[in-house]
């Protein structure tokens, strides 16, 4: 009896110290995510502009979302960086990683990974302003040197088309090296033994890239691929500060379109309305990443 | 048999490795060239910053861009600024996560499980969803345009969390088991053991924060109005409103003295920087 009451005891004293050690995060989760996210719920369903009342408008806010252009627009581009940011990053990194994995001289490899790796932790905004003006049509240092080798001018920034380009390829420059880091790590620990084996049975470069090295990286790459879909789908500061989503809406993303819509128009109940549809998306594409994920992950 | 084989890999066709080098080589020029750019513009002047071909040796004497733009903007006061926000945020991170990553790792409560699983799930949150409340909330507060209103919400990380309780987790128990025996609480037992052996995982989720928050653009713009309370992004962001392409050796100083103190601390700290990087990628 004695003995139950003071174990009982003890788990009541380890159930409340659990919980003071949670509070501090708790309390921040609640205050500043919970909450907040439940209040973008409810600002859905009005309309205010932060100096008047808030109105009460029901699905209005929703109504608009499906008939307005932009919000199509916006959605369209978000997607199209998405993809070509994540394939290229994803991919480029893999192949960077498998290069630098090969016997290559030690000061070279230095020399790749710190080089490669460098942009990724600059800022994005100092990134951009430098490669708005090397990417200057007439200008520009890009075109100069491209003229040299008898490639005609290309217009990077101006035309709609050629934008969304040059944002993806400037965003895969600037984080292409922490996909390369992430993916060497995995490739560094895949086992010597399993390569050694696979030679003595006379597999090919070929073959034991397809069936060693992919399917033991097939963990890292899901991992990037997540992060990657995440981060994506938020860019936000690239073609803020290199196109200013021009020309037109060419280069508007999602977040552009709510911080326009919100911080400059100060229409708070349809921004956090636009905000809950790309958060929905990005759930989605992540709990579906994660069922498919099944199929072709390969956990040791 | 294996010496043999072994050998044979390590003999690549000549022609594909001088492809090879010639291809990695022309991908560090191309990720080099606009720092150097950015570099030797900063020392040019406006005449000279749009040359063809571009002057490429940087005449380092030439510092009136530099000194046009501390003239023009308090830039050495958004730096502070930034450092400023940056490591309380971090240092604060450090300490609600750690504690609640031990708690998660280490303690056993009610509705632990459900909590950690909504704080993970938490991750998926975009921060454009609660940016709107959180501006109403800062306004209410009279937060709104102080450096407060973008410490408070970030002291603490559901991904800092999740990557200090994975690192706990592959601590030996053995370890607290003595101390346990000799009395010892959660608290020493968080301090005096788990703490001291989580140096990597710690610098990890520093550096990680740090170079975030140092960076960040996104808040900054929307939290702050005060010409003397902006961040180096947001600082930039206005220097390239006011003159846009007219100064770009003024816009260029800036960038360099953004981008400089991060290369100093990257080539210093990279061993650190990309063990941390590489740390958050294995789980």
């Amino acid at each position: 009896m004695h003995i139950k009451k003071s174990v009982g005891k003890l788990a009541k004293r380890e159930n409340i110290t659990g919980h003071l050690f949670i509070l501090p995060t708790m309390i921040g989760f609640l205050v500043f995510i919970i909450g907040p996210m439940i209040t973008a719920i409810v600002l859905s369903f009005f309309y205010w502009d932060m100096f008047t009342p808030p109105n009460f408008i029901g699905l209005d806010n929703y109504k608009t979302l499906f008939k307005d252009p932009h919000v199509f627009t916006v959605f369209k581009n978000t997607l199209i960086f998405v993809f070509g940011v994540v394939t290229l990053n994803v991919g480029g990194g893999l192949l960077i990683a498998l290069a630098l994995n090969r016997r290559i001289h030690a000061v070279f490899r230095y020399i790749l990974r710190t080089t490669y790796f460098f942009p990724m932790i600059t800022s994005v905004t100092a990134i951009a302003l430098v490669w708005n003006l090397l990417l200057n049509t007439d200008l520009g240092i890009v075109n100069y040197y491209l003229g040299k080798i008898g490639i005609p001018r290309i217009n990077w920034l101006l035309s709609s088309r050629q934008a969304k380009v040059s944002v993806i390829l400037i965003e895969v420059w600037k984080n292409i090296g922490f996909y390369m880091i992430v993916c060497l790590a995995g490739l560094q620990n895949i086992p010597r033994q399993l390569y050694e084996a696979a030679e003595i049975d006379g597999a090919g470069g070929l073959q034991r890239f397809l069936y060693i090295t992919f399917p033991l990286l097939t963990p890292t790459i899901f991992f990037l691929v997540i992060i990657g879909l995440i981060n994506a789908f938020q860019i936000f500061d690239m073609p803020f500060v290199l196109t200013r989503g021009g020309p037109g809406d060419a280069t508007r993303t999602v977040v552009m379109y709510i911080y326009e819509t919100g911080f400059r128009f100060f229409n708070m109940g349809y921004a956090a309305t636009v905000s809950l549809l790309l958060f929905v998306l990005i759930a989605a594409l992540t709990l579906i990443q994660f069922r498919v994920s099944k199929g072709w992950v390969f956990y040791r | 048999m294996v010496p043999d084989t072994l050998k044979k890999r390590k003999l690549l066709p000549f022609s594909r490795k001088v492809l090879l080098f010639i291809i990695l080589s022309l991908g560090v020029i191309i990720m080099v060239t606009p720092f150097v750019w950015m570099l030797s513009t900063s020392f040019g002047t406006v005449e000279t910053a749009f040359s063809l071909p571009p002057r490429w040796l940087p005449d380092l004497s030439n510092l009136n861009a530099y000194k046009q733009l501390l003239k023009s903007i308090p830039f050495l006061r958004y730096m502070w600024n930034s450092f400023k926000i940056a490591s309380i945020i971090t240092l604060g991170q450090l300490f609600t996560c750690s504690t609640a990553a031990y708690a998660f790792a280490r303690i056993r409560f009610k509705g632990s499980n459900v909590l950690f699983l909504l704080l993970l799930s938490s991750m998926m949150i975009p921060l454009q969803v609660t940016i709107v409340p959180l501006f109403i909330l800062m306004r209410r507060l009279k937060l709104y345009d102080t450096h407060a209103s973008l410490i408070l919400p970030v002291l603490i990380s559901a991904f800092g969390v999740f990557l200090l309780r994975q690192f706990f987790l592959t601590i030996p128990k053995e370890l607290e088991e003595a101390a346990r025996i000799d009395g010892a609480g959660h608290l020493t037992i968080y301090s005096r053991i788990i703490l001291p052996l989580s140096g990597p995982a710690l610098s990890a989720l520093a550096i990680l924060a740090f170079l975030y928050f140092w960076n960040e653009l996104f808040r900054p713009l929307i939290f702050l109005s005060s010409l003397e309370n902006f961040t180096i992004p947001v600082g930039l962001v206005m220097l390239r409103g006011q003159y846009d392409i007219g100064s770009p050796t003024r816009l260029m100083a800036a960038v360099t003295m953004a981008v400089i103190p991060v290369l100093i601390v990257f080539l210093f700290a990279q061993r650190y920087i990309i063990e941390g990087i590489t740390l958050t990628g294995i789980k």
